[in-house]
């Protein structure tokens, strides 16, 4: 309808609600921009700031008023579809994975609270009850003994009540001959004030800081690395370093520098080049192409890759197959209209498509046990046979296509009856005419007049199998192992689960950006599997 | 009771790509009277009602309903009742709530709902159907719920969207007796779409005649008059050729005497006729076209025979009460409509007069020169 | 059909009723398994097709009895199930509504208003909701810990998160339901706009009543396609108490800690009900599904 006295939107009796609303949304969620990009989240920032400003511009814009209907809908997919889509490209340039999972600057921070014991040593410690609940503490090494003036020392409790924040705190101390003779104060009461204790800082007479690192003992700790300005120049070789995050190790005075190749810091010599281990943890960094450069040429991840790769396009392509050829069959039988319990038939037919895929999926996975399973128990008895279902691999995989046509069939033959209704009759009755039998029928009319409605479908079918992933998931968990594939890779996996597997099972490090080069090439792959389907659904409704 | 007037009305679906679908459209039609759109598929005359109910915006020009200016006024507003090709009506309603619905939303009272809706299916005859669902109901007893419920609202004017193009040939016929006989008592008035033009010349006070928009054309509005008015002075060869049934004849030709009350004419096929037309405006030699309607045509043996073409029967039809021939005539087609007898076999040469008072003639833009005659065959 | 027939008919009635017997065997014996295992005695037993000594243990641990075994030891219920089976119902009934709410009002702009970018971005739903959630697990993971930062009920591990991010896909129920929309009269809401109604009310008053049916269908359908969600689930919830049936169910069949009677028990339980509703609604669900072209 080109309505053209749609609703204005500043107007009515309640335009100055909907202008507070707005007001109120723009401002929240510009603070949480403001906040999200000072916290270097680039992608959300953007995310937010695009959904946002895309919706107040379409519910206060008269012109837009058609638009307001699919903005929630639409919001939805941005948000939970093509923003992870486009976040995950953006992985599969970079090392995230479990070892390299922090950003250079927090990594840098972690780094720079570390501490060691510097020049000073450590000193026992002892708390001496003074006047008006004050206390002095005493330090002693050796034979060198401080002690401070009573000072006001704050309890845990109090803390707490009154929700302090405890400044860091400097008490000079003095050296004494002899520790106070006062009595001492039991190890609970120094537990009572230890957030007190932990934020102050002692001074001896030579200047060295001591802070508490034990219940008894105070020492001189310091942070073991420190930040330098950017553009250090080395005195050797007079290189520059341009920076950022020099961090200085203040026990050996050697410098150390992020590298952004391997995302990882690393000590460096007179000449800038970078020398020694790798200090742990890595922090997150762009590796350009490597990712997918590994797939390409890594032995041990290459090989799976393709293995999988064929396996999934097989099983997909099998499967819609086998599912169709059984559905069609099936339909076409309980169409029949001379056929009695055509009603009963139908009922159970559909059955395994009612049933919740992963119940019946774990079903089968009972069943198929290799020892204690039902199935191998009756072939057994039968047979005398009990076949390796879960590590035997071509096994494993004819037991994934019985599975998967059993959960499928029905699904066509939904399909195919809907679409059998619309073949006229009279060309049955044509072809009766002309002497066609049953199975000529079915095969000179039925199959080539289905198939044209039928194709995009079938694409949408392929691509469904092609990331299947509950199936395999629930079923064999991608085993049988590949052996010798250096991530999780199993001869049953299709390549969703294998970059699951990547991304997410422990004991191959979590490599997130490899997972997500993968997912990368399956976008590639489904998209192109959707445009086509596009197409022909397209096609199919000009013809 | 409302008047309706568009002043250089235009419409365009998307500027960006299409054509303007309707152009520089002047209609004042008085309140009361019943106008007719007709036109081919195409050329915007259920566009055109859409834009007085409503539901399309109008580009640009003027709508005045009752004097109100009303192309920023929402539908409900116009004070307007519309009965559709569809029917429209609720499937989930009856009858009652059907025709109760927009009184509802307007917040009338029950009681004098309840009177308009008694009333409206008294006129129509709805009473012992009005709580049944429309899916329960024939295709013309829909068609009296449609406006029965456009009745209950009162509106100035009605609108009609090809409301009989859905019943069968015999429905139409009654439906449309049914619909002069309301014009009558509601004495409101009404705007209705058609593409059948009986049904235009049958109806309407005035007829609209708009054809498919070319780009070029200033306007798509061919010719605004009376039935007869269209029937005998079209104002140019597209009314010439879409009024009247069977179609007008057209034959090429070229003025050789020009005058004030008739011309002479010679057709492309050598013969020299004349016709009762002022050409004062044209000249000698100009290309022209000669039109004549198929019941004007008369065997050579009948009283008014003159201006003698002469053609091949290509195949006969007889209605029982009256005879189509159609003919070639130098590949023109030609009909001819004769007696209820009339002796013909395919292939035949046949020889037809065309009367003088009978002609119609147009200049190469298809705009008539005006007649000076009226014909009667008898 | 009336048409006159062979006697050869007899013979194919007869042979279609026994290939089709036999293959109903085949669909049924798994589901009669399940059911013969869940009365079985232990998680072990082998053989028996029909258990000699049945027992309702099973049934007991799934529906969180402890079971008290002969020799007076106790087994506590492996799993809450029953949880498991709320939480699944919670999350996929709120979802199934908001996904109708959703796709119900864009079904309307798509089907029955004029824009720009109409085409392009219905194309778009199209395909980008063909790409699988599981592959952007990692981002989806990132952004619900960073949703979480900000609206801790939306964040990981609630199932408000899991529920929003359900919301993502309705392309295909927008597709469904624009489908039925276009098949209803476009008439009908302009009569109801020259009647007076408000695009809203005719939406409202005229369009949703005559759209029941189908609204139903999304509903079934987005409702079965959440609860048989596993892999965002599986990493958006982490607490045992949160899980949803799908992701919880799996648990019972680690090698390390194989339960396969109480998983029959427990899969009898809880696929019944839905099983039910689905066979229910079947005859609306095929055009639905013929309509919409993907397993849902």
């Amino acid at each position: 309808m080109g309505l053209s006295a749609s609703p204005g939107f500043m107007q009515g009796k309640y335009a100055w609600l909907k202008l507070l609303l707005i007001t109120a949304i723009v401002l929240l969620n510009g603070y949480a921009i403001v906040l999200m990009y000072a916290g270097g989240e680039y992608a959300f920032a953007l995310l937010t700031l695009v959904v946002v400003s895309t919706g107040v511009y379409v519910f206060t814009t008269k012109k837009m008023y058609a638009h307001r209907y699919i903005f929630p809908g639409i919001a939805g997919m941005v948000v939970f579809i093509i923003f992870p889509l486009a976040y995950t490209i953006g992985i599969a340039f970079t090392n995230y994975s479990g070892t390299n999972l922090l950003s250079l600057e927090r990594v840098e921070q972690l780094h720079t609270q570390k501490t060691y014991m510097a020049k000073g040593g450590s000193f026992g410690f002892q708390l001496h009850q003074a006047a008006e609940g004050k206390y002095v503490l005493a330090l002693s090494q050796d034979d060198k003994l401080f002690v401070t003036r009573p000072v006001e020392v704050v309890s845990n409790a109090d803390v707490r009540a009154r929700k302090l924040t405890l400044e860091t705190k400097r008490i000079k101390l003095q050296a004494v001959d002899a520790l106070p003779t006062s009595e001492k104060a039991p190890i609970k009461e120094i537990i009572a004030h230890r957030q007190f204790f932990n934020n102050i800082v002692l001074v001896t007479p030579e200047a060295d800081e001591l802070v508490m690192n034990g219940l008894r003992k105070f020492s001189a700790m310091k942070p073991l690395y420190s930040r330098l300005a950017d553009g250090v120049v080395l005195k050797e070789s007079g290189a520059i370093l341009p920076g950022p995050s020099i961090l200085r190790n203040n026990q050996t005075g050697e410098l150390m520098l992020p590298n952004m190749e391997t995302g990882y810091f690393q000590y460096i010599d007179g000449d800038g080049e970078f020398v020694g281990s790798r200090l742990a943890p890595g922090f997150t960094v762009g590796v350009g192409w490597k990712n997918f450069e590994r797939v390409a040429t890594d032995k041990g991840i290459k090989e799976p890759f393709i293995e999988i790769f064929i396996w999934t396009v097989i099983f997909a392509g099998v499967s819609v197959a086998l599912t169709l050829a059984i559905g069609m069959v099936l339909a076409c039988l309980i169409q029949w209209e001379e056929l009695k319990g055509r009603a009963f038939y139908r009922v159970v037919l559909i059955l395994p498509y009612a049933i919740p895929a992963f119940i019946s999926i774990l079903v089968f996975k009972g069943l198929f046990n290799q020892n204690f399973g039902e199935i191998n128990g009756i072939l057994e008895s039968l047979f005398g046979v009990k076949p390796d279902w879960f590590t035997d691999p071509i096994m494993a995989k004819s037991m994934i296509l019985i599975v998967n046509t059993w959960l499928g069939y029905p699904y066509m033959m939904i399909l195919c009856l809907g679409m059998l209704k619309s073949i006229p009759e009279d060309l049955y009755e044509a072809s009766s005419m002309d002497g066609a039998g049953p199975i000529s029928n079915f095969f000179n009319i039925t199959v080539p007049l289905l198939m044209k409605p039928l194709t995009p479908l079938l694409v949408a079918s392929f691509a469904f199998n092609f990331n299947n992933f509950v199936l395999i998931q629930l079923l064999t968990n991608g085993g049988p192992d590949i052996i010798g594939a250096s991530t999780p890779a199993g001869t049953t996996d299709l390549l969703v689960s294998y970059t699951y597997r990547i991304a997410f099972q422990g004991d191959g490090g979590q490599d997130y950006g490899l997972a997500s080069a993968i997912a990368t090439l399956i976008f590639i792959v489904v998209g192109a599997l959707a445009l086509i389907n596009l197409k022909l659904t397209k096609a199919d409704k000009t013809a | 009771m409302a008047d309706v007037i568009l002043k250089n009305v235009r419409k365009n679906y998307d500027p960006a790509i299409h054509q303007d679908t309707l152009r520089d459209i002047n209609l004042d039609i008085q309140d009361g009277e019943f106008v007719v759109f007709v036109g081919p598929s195409g050329c915007g005359k259920s566009t055109l009602l859409r834009m007085i109910a409503g539901l399309e915006d109008i580009t640009s020009g003027e709508l005045n309903i009752g004097g109100n200016f009303m192309n920023d006024v929402p539908p409900v507003e116009r004070n307007v009742g519309m009965v559709f090709q569809s029917y429209a009506l609720y499937p989930h309603m009856d009858l009652r709530e059907n025709m109760s619905f927009g009184l509802k939303l307007k917040k009338v009272e029950k009681s004098i709902i309840e009177k308009r809706v008694n009333n409206a299916s008294d006129i129509l005859g709805l009473d012992p159907l009005l709580d049944r669902k429309p899916k329960e109901l024939s295709g013309g007893q829909r068609q009296r719920v449609a406006i029965g419920r456009c009745i209950v609202q009162q509106p100035g004017v009605f609108l009609f969207d090809e409301p009989l193009s859905n019943l069968d040939a015999a429905l139409r016929v009654k439906m449309r007796i049914e619909i002069a006989k309301l014009h009558k008592e509601l004495q409101s008035t009404i705007i209705y779409v058609t593409h059948d033009q009986v049904e235009a010349m049958t109806l309407a006070d005035k007829i609209v005649v708009l054809s498919p928009l070319d780009p070029n054309a200033a306007t798509n509005l061919e010719q605004y008059g009376s039935p007869l008015d269209l029937y005998h002075n079209p104002a140019n060869k597209f009314v010439a050729g879409f009024i009247g049934s069977p179609k007008m004849n057209f034959i090429e030709g070229e003025i050789v005497e020009v005058g004030e009350q008739e011309s002479k004419i010679k057709l492309v096929t050598g013969d020299i006729v004349s016709a009762a037309v002022d050409t004062s405006r044209a000249s000698v030699g100009d290309a022209v076209e000669f039109g004549c309607r198929p019941e004007h045509l008369v065997e050579d043996t009948h009283a008014h025979a003159e201006n003698f073409i002469t053609g091949t029967v290509v195949v006969a039809e007889h209605l029982g009460a009256e005879s189509y021939v159609y003919m070639d005539v130098k590949g023109f087609d030609f009909t001819f409509k004769a007696r209820s007898e009339f002796p013909t076999n395919n292939g035949d040469e046949l020889r037809v007069g065309l009367p003088t008072k009978a002609s119609y003639l147009f200049d190469s833009n298809g705009i008539a020169f005006p007649r000076t005659a009226k014909y009667n065959k008898d | 059909m009336a048409m006159v027939q062979p006697k050869s008919l007899k013979y194919r009635k007869l042979a279609t009723h026994v290939v089709l017997c036999l293959f109903l065997c085949l669909i049924i014996f798994p589901l009669l398994m399940v059911i013969t295992i869940s009365f079985r005695t232990g998680n072990f037993a082998v053989g028996e097709l029909i258990p000699s000594n049945p027992t309702l243990d099973h049934w007991r641990l799934a529906l969180g009895i402890t079971v008290v075994n002969p020799d007076g030891s106790l087994t506590p219920p492996p799993f809450p199930v029953l949880t498991w089976l709320w939480n699944s119902i919670k999350v996929a009934g709120i979802s199934a509504l908001l996904i109708v709410a959703l796709s119900t009002t864009s079904a309307y702009a798509f089907a029955r208003m004029r824009f720009r970018g109409k085409a392009t971005i219905l194309n778009g739903m199209l395909i980008f909701q063909m790409f699988p959630s599981v592959l952007a697990l990692v981002a989806i993971y990132a952004l619900f810990n960073k949703i979480g930062e900000y609206i801790p009920w939306l964040g990981l591990n609630t199932h408000g998160g899991l529920i929003f991010a359900y919301l993502g896909g309705i392309a295909l129920h927008v597709w469904t339901i624009k489908g039925y929309f276009e098949t209803i009269d476009p008439a009908l809401e302009e009569s109801a706009a020259i009647d007076g109604a408000t695009p809203w009310q005719a939406f409202r008053l005229v369009l949703l009543p005559l759209s029941v049916p189908i609204l139903a269908v999304v509903f079934i359908l987005a409702f079965i396609g959440v609860i048989t969600e596993v892999p965002m689930a599986s990493v958006l919830m982490q607490d045992v108490d949160k899980l949803t049936l799908a992701v919880g169910a799996q648990q019972y069949l680690y090698p390390q800690n194989y339960l396969w009677g109480d998983f029959a028990a427990a899969a009898v339980l809880s696929g019944f009900p839905i099983t039910l509703v689905f066979l229910m609604a079947q005859r609306w669900l095929v055009g639905g599904l013929t309509a919409g072209g993907v397993k849902g």
